[in-house]
């Protein structure tokens, strides 16, 4: 009995917590049902328009890219449009049977067909479009027009790629384009305030940004806005109706200051040798010839290279891609002579009546080492003026032996040393201007004396890029103060860059001045070859950099058997003189002379901006 | 065996018809909906097929045995489901940094889910015969049952099995009869630990989808996309749905993991306000048949195991379409019988089966 009424209120306590239960969910479903009532129901109207909203595919209309010209207006870059035939790799498709199809009306090249097998599997995991073949031909494409029915995911699109009509010219300073990735494209719509949205990404394909030079320092500018095409789509994604359409506005045009002339002469003279030449207009600081040898052709790297191409071209010892101009480093050699006899007379060391005596070698009394210069039996008496003509190394080192480094150095950074001199070049580098800091700091080791001898005559740590070396050419031109160099002129504000001194007067440039004009027209001059190659006068300073020390020319015969053991030859010039308008520089790895083969390419540059002036 | 096997022919099966009809009518309707949310995957479909027909064998075989055979073996299930769970710890599969998967070649089990049944039968065996109202050293041993099983859960990690399993543990306690005072004192405890829960130990993606909750539209591309997308699929079914395989949200993949969490907002859109009502209709019917058989079980045990299976069946429900419409934050959790997943599907079957099993046999003692 007990026993039965505990089972009664136990039974009943059971009830009433179960129900206690089922009483609080029941609550909380009607709350989810009036949630998905009010959805349903109350708002449908809203939701029905933002599902209308994803119902579109929106695919992106890329901007045309501005044009690139010459000084002159002459098109450099332009666009050209081409037909190409696209498949979506995403869509399962048998390659064997489409290229087998296909082929009988439209011929593969062997390159188009393996790059096509080799890049499926990538584009169909990127959900992105694959091109079979491009520049389709008026005949091919009315052939697949016909056809066009037969395929459900192959397609012909027009698509703009870029042409340099000159494409060897500019491989360096104008630089070349390439596909613009997923992540890159993302902050550019952000940037452009248009949303992106991951359908967007489906169909994106053939976008193009700048990849090097000046296609991607200007490359925002040159781009242009992207615009939008919106699509209805039906629950298959099959596109519909066009529903909207935010046009696309084109990049802007790009006027450089190069001189498409110049350029030509430039690489001509360098006849694929390695090197650089690099040429700049004094009043405006403007880039006009910047050229890096060897080059190679821009048009095949941005509209694709077979993986041949591509490696032939990274594993070729001359390394085309390097750019010289702004990356390569170079001892200045001989060509720092100038800048080392204003630092003696800026400093009271020397002046120009100094003369000593040119054994043909110098001594540092400390320690009886031994600085031999390139002339058996020496120079004589010199003073500064023959110094440069003659280009003696004993008057240098001598020179540099009364300095004192810390002060040297910064007068060679005002020249333009181990810093950057160009507003809008690509990827440049500073060179190397040493001092006692850095030497401990790199090679554990203190600065000795004979550093600075050195440097006297440009050999040792310091190191320079041709376009360094052509800005220090166009300071001592300009006696001193350039805008810093750029390819684009109105861009952006010219920064001046004046070499202050407090002891440098113009007698002295214009004594400088004359001394490089006789480094050619003097009959002592270690350029005088060149005299006969032009009719106006031209400032110069020669180089040669020793890249192994030798103590006699015999030696050397023996070590230039090997081409890199070779010196490289330097020139820097500037004319025409008394009132220059040009400087230059020209570098030529393993060219042996300054004078008599860096030379005749700075001569010519230099001729034909002239003429066409 | 075989004598026994034929025995049920002799005395007739142990089949309640409202049960085994409903879920059977469930079961197909799942499989309808989920061949229009995996975008008309024949293969997806056909192996739920395999695992539906599976399933409904095995619950069927579940209701044969009579309920002591679990009440007496209820020890050693929850023993094995334990070994199983440790053991998916230590070599499972992992997927998505979770390890909550054992490879047994034919099948990938996730052995939380069997957890999920064997518990509640364990506490109902354990507390059937305790005097009234539970005392309170029993109420610690359950307590801390259930909390090292659900941590077990937690660690694998897989947050929204080792919630349900918290949650079914605690009804039994609670159907069993635990102090009003107990559950006072408790929850105004947990009310107040609540802060130092959130600043230790969530993990920061478990706070994002709690803030998300609050705001989708803070960030309606990134954390907020699930949530938005969904509403936006169920808003636009309206009343009547966009029609079968017409869901654009679902079929232009904007909604996230249309086969198995967000299966809901996929027939939300394409059949309706209509078609959710008749959903939910169902899921009640089946409740409710529940809550009847819970109330005339035979006995404590099989009062407490029907209680505690059912309500474990409609806390997955709630969780589920309370996720999907926004209520509650994003936790990963099928709707029963409708979502793509063999191992929560062939739980719940079995769990229906020994609801089944302790719905038709009488007592045959004592008159």
């Amino acid at each position: 009995m007990i026993d039965l009424q505990e089972r009664v209120s136990e039974r009943k306590n059971f009830f009433n917590r179960l129900l206690l239960i089922h009483i609080f969910f029941t609550f909380l479903f009607v709350f989810i049902i009036f949630r998905t009532y009010t959805l349903q129901i109350s708002s449908f109207s809203d939701y029905e328009i933002a599902a209308l909203k994803n119902k579109t595919r929106e695919m992106l209309v890329q901007p045309k890219r501005g044009i690139i010209y010459d000084r002159d207006g002459q098109i450099i870059v332009n666009n050209i449009p081409s037909y190409n035939l696209i498949i979506q790799p995403s869509f399962e498709m048998n390659l064997d049977l489409l290229f087998e199809d296909l082929g009988s009306y439209i011929s593969f090249s062997d390159d188009e067909i393996k790059s096509t097998y080799e890049n499926f599997k990538n584009k169909a995991s990127l959900n992105r479009e694959l091109v079979l073949k491009q520049g389709l031909t008026h005949e091919e494409i009315a052939k697949f027009e016909v056809r066009a029915h037969r395929y459900e995911n192959v397609f012909i699109a027009e698509r703009f790629s870029r042409q340099n009509l000159y494409p060897k010219l500019f491989s360096h300073s104008i630089g070349y384009t390439g596909s613009l990735n997923n992540e890159d494209l993302e902050t550019i719509l952000v940037d452009q305030s248009l949303q992106p949205k991951e359908t967007v990404f489906n169909y994106s394909n053939g976008y193009i940004e700048g990849k090097t030079g000046i296609e991607n320092i200007y490359d925002k500018s040159l781009r242009g806005k992207f615009g939008k095409r919106i699509y209805e789509v039906d629950a298959t994604g099959k596109l519909l109706d066009l529903l909207n359409e935010i046009p696309s506005i084109n990049g802007r045009d790009l006027k450089t200051s190069l001189d498409l002339e110049s350029q030509k002469t430039a690489f001509i003279e360098m006849k694929e040798r390695r090197g650089a030449v690099v040429a700049v207009e004094l009043a405006t600081g403007a880039i006009v010839t910047y050229l890096s040898s060897p080059s190679f052709s821009v048009n095949k790297i941005a509209n694709g290279l077979s993986q041949n191409e591509f490696k032939k071209l990274i594993s070729d010892k001359d390394k085309p891609f390097f750019d010289r101009a702004v990356q390569g480093r170079y001892s200045p050699a001989s060509t720092i002579k100038p800048a080392i006899g204003l630092f003696g007379i800026e400093n009271n060391i020397i002046d120009w009546d100094y003369t000593i005596n040119d054994p043909g070698y110098f001594v540092i009394p400390e320690d009886n080492r031994i600085y031999r210069g390139w002339k058996k039996g020496g120079h004589g008496n010199i003073n500064l003026n023959d110094a440069i003509i003659e280009s003696s190394n004993t008057f240098f080192f001598s020179l540099a032996y009364d300095s004192d480094i810390e002060d040297l150095t910064e007068h060679l950074a005002k020249f333009g040393f181990g810093r950057n001199v160009c507003t809008d070049c690509f990827l440049p580098d500073n060179g190397l201007l040493p001092n006692p800091r850095w030497k401990m700091n790199t090679h554990n080791f203190g600065w000795f004396k004979g550093d600075t001898v050195n440097m006297g005559v440009g050999q040792g740590y310091l190191s320079a890029t041709p376009i360094q070396l052509a800005y220090y050419s166009a300071l001592l031109a300009n006696k001193g103060s350039i805008n810093k160099f750029s390819f684009v002129q109105g861009y952006s504000d010219p920064i001046k860059d004046t070499v202050k001194t407090n002891n440098i007067y113009a007698s002295d440039w214009n004594k400088i001045h004359q001394s490089m004009i006789g480094v050619i027209d003097n009959p002592k001059g270690t350029a005088g070859r060149l005299k006969s190659l032009k009719d106006y006068k031209i400032a110069a300073k020669s180089g040669t950099v020793e890249l192994v020390s030798t103590e006699t020319k015999e030696d050397y015969k023996i070590i230039r058997e090997n081409e890199g053991n070779r010196d490289h030859a330097i020139i820097i010039a500037f004319g025409p003189m008394p009132n220059p308008k040009y400087a230059v520089s020209v570098v030529i790895e393993n060219g042996e002379s300054g004078g008599s083969v860096a030379g005749p390419v700075a001569i010519a540059v230099m001729n034909t901006l002239v003429k066409n002036d | 065996m075989i004598k026994k096997f034929l025995n049920i022919f002799r005395n007739g099966a142990y089949i309640d018809q409202y049960l085994f009809i409903s879920i059977t009518l469930l079961s197909m309707m799942g499989l309808v909906f989920l061949y229009s949310a995996s975008q008309g995957n024949m293969e997806t479909t056909i192996k739920q097929s395999v695992f539906v027909f599976f399933g409904l064998i095995l619950m069927f075989a579940a209701s044969q045995p009579d309920p002591d055979f679990y009440k007496n073996n209820a020890l050693l299930f929850l023993l094995i489901s334990i070994f199983l769970v440790l053991l998916t710890l230590l070599t499972g599969k992992e997927i998505n940094g979770a390890r909550r998967w054992l490879d047994l070649g034919f099948f990938t089990l996730q052995t939380s889910e069997i957890i999920k049944v064997t518990l509640p039968v364990f506490l109902a065996a354990y507390l059937f015969d305790k005097p009234l109202p539970i005392s309170l050293k029993n109420t610690f041993l359950t307590l801390l049952l259930i909390f090292f099983i659900v941590n077990l859960i937690r660690i694998q990690p897989d947050l929204g099995t080792s919630l349900v399993i918290l949650i079914a543990g605690l009804y039994i306690l609670f159907l069993a009869g635990l102090s009003w005072r107990f559950i006072g004192i408790s929850s105004s405890l947990f009310i107040l630990s609540l802060p130092f829960i959130w600043n230790n130990l969530l993990e920061p993606f478990q706070k994002q989808r709690v803030l998300t909750l609050l705001d989708p539209n803070a960030d309606p591309y990134g954390s907020g996309w699930n949530i938005t997308q969904s509403k936006i699929a169920i808003g636009s079914g309206g009343l009547q749905g966009k029609g079968y395989q017409q869901g654009s949200q679902a079929h232009l993949d904007f909604l996230p993991e249309t086969e198995t969490d967000f299966i809901f907002s996929v027939i939300a859109e394409e059949f309706g306000f209509f078609g959710v009502c008749i959903l939910l209709l169902v899921f009640f019917f089946i409740l409710f048949r529940c809550l009847y058989l819970a109330l005339n079980a035979r006995d404590r045990f099989c009062r407490l195991t029907i209680g505690g299976l059912s309500l474990l069946f409609l806390s997955t429900i709630f969780i589920n379409l309370a996720m999907v419409v926004g209520i509650i934050p994003v936790v990963g959790m099928p709707l029963p019988f409708i979502s793509k997943g063999g191992s929560s599907l062939l739980s719940f079957y079995i769990a229906f089966g020994i609801i089944i099993s302790m719905a038709t046999h009488k007592k045959l003692m004592r008159r």
